[in-house]
């Protein structure tokens, strides 16, 4: 394994260096860093997602100010989201990166939390990372739900009216949390006024907190291996130190998200649609985004089976069960050998994945 | 006009030739780079005291020259030929163009081609069996033809979009051919040029970082370590003159096509040709962060380089490369030779006749009246077959650039007005600048309405529409 030793910078720049040590103790961070070892085999590419998803979250928050600059909240916010992408200068690239930064985010960190689950990585002393990690995917989810009707265009308006028919569902208190989100009976300016508090403010607030605690989490206990390399001898598992081998490839995989975002903006520039018009009529196989598709198509799937109001009751209830088992799975698969509680939490893994992955197909093939 | 259309479906014939031309470019630019990455290699290996490491360096060049060989002799050749078919196929008039002006320029290059053949094939064959010194020399002049068929490629490649005003000024006379050299040494031939061998030399480090990356580290360290790095190097030149080279290629590009550079700096709406900013943007970003990833993938981590980082490497050129070669051909709208032929293939100094006398009076390929009557042989309309000749090269109904998408929510009367706004062609149209003008009768303006409002509204639509309001 490639062993670097690190060279303090000569001359001038070495005085600089031992000024700014002196106050904010630069060689205990580096130290710290150093120590921190990542395991590297077979598996090690997926380590590299949560540093991709963190990289576009800061790709967010730098298009997101842009944006802020000239977007206005309310009944003038098509106009503005129009002006943007249709009158300043490089406004459609800001608002196209900060869309595909947004969806690419979003599949990066659920990429991230399904190698954090079959790696098993959730298991002690790292189930405040899982529990964080899965708090901090809600958060982004409703990042993404909040964020997307801000231009009021007719696929914004029409897939938040229908994406809020999820929570008024909920028995007793459905329609009164709906209602709150709403700001009325309707999705209108109101509702974009709090969909941008939500966004701008609350979500923020909530969310950079519980990033540092989690990134925090991982320079504590490092990364976790696979059970099968954890099983090997000390002496045939290898690992590259974090500072600065790991953080260096880290670096390239950023610029080739960097990339692959700068394509996707340029060639797939995001479009907007006609202005929101609450009097005509949903368009045609109208859905919600592709993250938010597979409870869609549940939802209805279950609906067909039990019409109604039981169908909606069930349907919530087997979504919410789930959820909460995949998010409490620390505290069933514990086991540090492979062993049947281990091997039915994997199977749940990949029941998960063909569900999410057949569901948002099977909603996208009938919404054609 | 004076020839039969090729009709690519969804994609359009031009992305025909655009997709081999970018596969072919990635191939070829790496034959014209990697012709000077060996030689260079083994003279470096020659010159090296450990004799462990000259020999490790050897071996390793010689599956690096036959990885060589076999990509660029096959793949390359193979490329280079379909884009003859798929330039024949698809632009004849222009191809007849470059050809009546540069057919011996090209013969010579074909000369070069088949030395840079057979020197390759003798260059890995001869490996330990001929004198090094010997088989260095061969290795050379590899190189030297190669870069030979690039300085002859970008003179006829950069002549379409500068083709210089001398050579404008014998354009159609018939003398095109006495101004061979003006038309070569275009205003753009060498920014160009210096462009693409810097091109070639990131693409030969690139490639070779493909071969280094399958040296096993473990075994190998220290050569796969010098390898890797020594490979990267070769894209340092590129990073740091490109800057100053667009400069150069940007100021000598005539300010009519400088300036579909900034029609997509504020707007992407429909029918704007914002296309040239856009893949300007793909080019900057990837050109600016390729050296980043090489640096921190393979030069700080030699050894753990593995084939799925090289691989994520040549896709970044692979990208930066495609955009590139896109923006060039972009930014030559609306002709195909610059001031000479529109992309259409009708040529500038024509226009006034055929508005005169019709688009399909020449068009014997297309509407070949030798039905009865005068009808045309062919079973399509007058309509589609203008559509046919003077937006088929860019446009698709259906699929790329869809017409059907562009012109969407405009009635016959719109389409007809759209027309005739591209017939009259002022200055001051929101199309001049990247658009060629419909050229024709007004008949053939009505004809050509006709078609694509019967696309556009489908005649089941057309007669919802006629119900809806007699019942209001």
């Amino acid at each position: 394994m490639s062993t670097n030793i690190i060279s303090k910078p000569a001359g001038k720049v070495n005085e600089v260096y031992d000024w700014v040590d002196e106050r904010l103790g630069l060689s205990e961070l580096m130290a710290f860093a150093r120590h921190k070892t990542v395991p590297v085999h077979s598996q090690s590419f997926w380590y590299y997602w949560g540093g991709i998803s963190l990289f576009l979250f800061l790709v967010q928050c730098f298009t997101g100010v842009l944006l802020l600059v000239y977007y206005r909240p309310g009944a003038e916010a098509y106009e503005s989201v129009r002006q943007i992408t249709f009158v300043m200068h490089f406004g459609w690239l800001i608002r196209s990166a900060h869309a595909w930064s947004a969806n690419l985010m979003i599949f990066a960190i659920l990429v991230h939390m399904f190698s954090v689950y079959f790696m098993k990585a959730y298991r002690k002393p790292r189930e405040f990372g899982w529990l964080s990690g899965m708090a901090l995917l809600g958060i982004a989810s409703v990042f993404g739900f909040s964020g997307y009707l801000l231009p009021m265009d007719e696929l914004s308006y029409f897939a938040t009216k229908v994406g809020l028919e999820i929570p008024s569902a909920i028995p007793w208190i459905g329609p009164a949390i709906a209602s709150m989100l709403r700001g009325g009976p309707e999705v209108g300016e109101f509702t974009v006024q709090r969909f941008f508090a939500l966004h701008v403010v609350v979500l923020p607030a909530l969310f950079v907190p519980l990033l540092a605690f989690h990134l925090w989490l991982v320079q504590r206990y490092g990364n976790a291996a696979p059970p099968s390399v954890e099983s090997l001898p000390a002496s045939e598992r290898k690992s590259m130190p974090f500072f600065p081998n790991f953080l260096r490839k880290d670096l390239a995989m950023w610029l080739i998200s960097l990339n692959v975002l700068a394509l996707l903006a340029s060639v797939f520039p995001w479009a907007l649609g006609k202005q929101a018009d609450s009097l005509v009529p949903a368009p045609a196989g109208i859905h919600p985004e592709w993250y938010f598709m597979s409870p869609f198509e549940m939802l209805k799937v279950l609906g067909n089976i039990l019409p109604g109001e039981a169908g909606e009751i069930a349907g919530l209830l087997l979504f919410t069960l789930g959820i909460a088992l995949w998010i409490l799975i620390p505290f069933y698969d514990t086991g540090k050998a492979s062993g049947q509680k281990a091997r039915a939490a994997h199977y749940f893994g990949l029941l998960a994945v063909v569900l999410l992955l057949s569901t948002t197909v099977i909603g996208y093939w009938a919404t054609r | 006009m004076n020839y039969p259309f090729w009709d690519i479906p969804i994609l359009g014939s031009g992305w025909v030739i655009g997709l081999i031309a970018i596969f072919h470019v990635m191939i070829s630019q790496f034959a014209v780079g990697g012709g000077f990455y060996l030689p260079l290699a083994e003279k470096k290996a020659l010159a090296m005291g450990d004799a462990k490491m000259r020999e490790a360096w050897l071996a390793q060049l010689v599956h690096h020259s036959k990885f060589f060989l076999i990509l660029t002799g096959v793949f390359g050749t193979v490329s280079g030929v379909g884009i003859w078919f798929a330039i024949g196929l698809t632009h004849p008039e222009a191809t007849s163009t470059l050809i009546h002006n540069f057919v011996f320029g090209w013969a010579i290059e074909w000369v070069f081609f088949v030395v840079e053949l057979t020197t390759a094939a003798v260059y890995y064959y001869t490996w330990n069996k001929i004198d090094a010194k010997l088989h260095l020399v061969v290795g050379w002049v590899y190189a030297g033809a190669s870069l030979c068929t690039l300085i002859i490629i970008n003179g006829i490649l950069t002549f379409m979009l500068t083709p210089g005003d001398t050579w404008i000024s014998v354009a159609g006379t018939g003398h095109e051919a006495s101004k061979f050299w003006n038309a070569f040494f275009n205003p753009t031939y060498w920014p160009s040029l210096c462009l693409r061998v810097c091109v070639c030399a990131s693409l030969a480090g690139i490639w070779a970082l493909i071969t280094a990356s399958r040296i096993d580290g473990d075994k190998q360290p220290a050569l796969k370590s010098s390898l890797v790095k020594w490979s990267v190097k070769w894209l340092v030149p590129s990073f740091v003159a490109m800057p100053f080279l667009m400069i150069w290629y940007y100021m000598m590009v005539p300010a009519s096509q400088q300036a579909l550079l900034a029609l997509g700096i504020d707007t992407i709406g429909s029918g704007t040709f914002s296309v040239v900013t856009r893949m300007a943007l793909v080019i900057i970003v990837t050109s600016a962060t390729i050296v980043g990833v090489a640096y921190y993938l393979a030069y700080r981590n030699p050894v753990d380089f593995n084939l799925s980082h090289a691989i994520a490497v040549l896709l970044l050129a692979l990208m930066a490369t495609g955009a590139g070669e896109y923006s060039r051909e972009m930014l030559r709208k609306p002709f195909v030779i610059g001031r000479w032929m529109y992309s259409n293939g009708v040529r500038v100094p024509y226009v006034a006749r055929i508005n005169q006398e019709g688009y399909l009076a020449h068009s014997n390929w297309v509407w070949g009246s030798t039905g009865v009557g005068g009808t045309s042989a062919t079973n399509y309309s007058r309509g589609e077959a203008i559509f046919r000749g003077e937006c088929g090269s860019c446009h698709t109904l259906n699929g790329y650039r869809p017409l059907t998408q562009l012109l969407e929510g405009r009635d016959r009367a719109n389409i007809g007005n759209f027309i005739s706004m591209l017939h009259d062609n002022k200055a001051d149209s929101p199309y001049h600048k990247f658009m060629p003008p419909m050229v024709g009768t007004k008949q053939d303006e009505d004809d050509l309405a006709e078609f694509l409002s019967a696309q556009v509204n489908p005649p089941a639509a057309q007669k919802g529409v006629q119900t809806a309001m007699v019942q209001k």
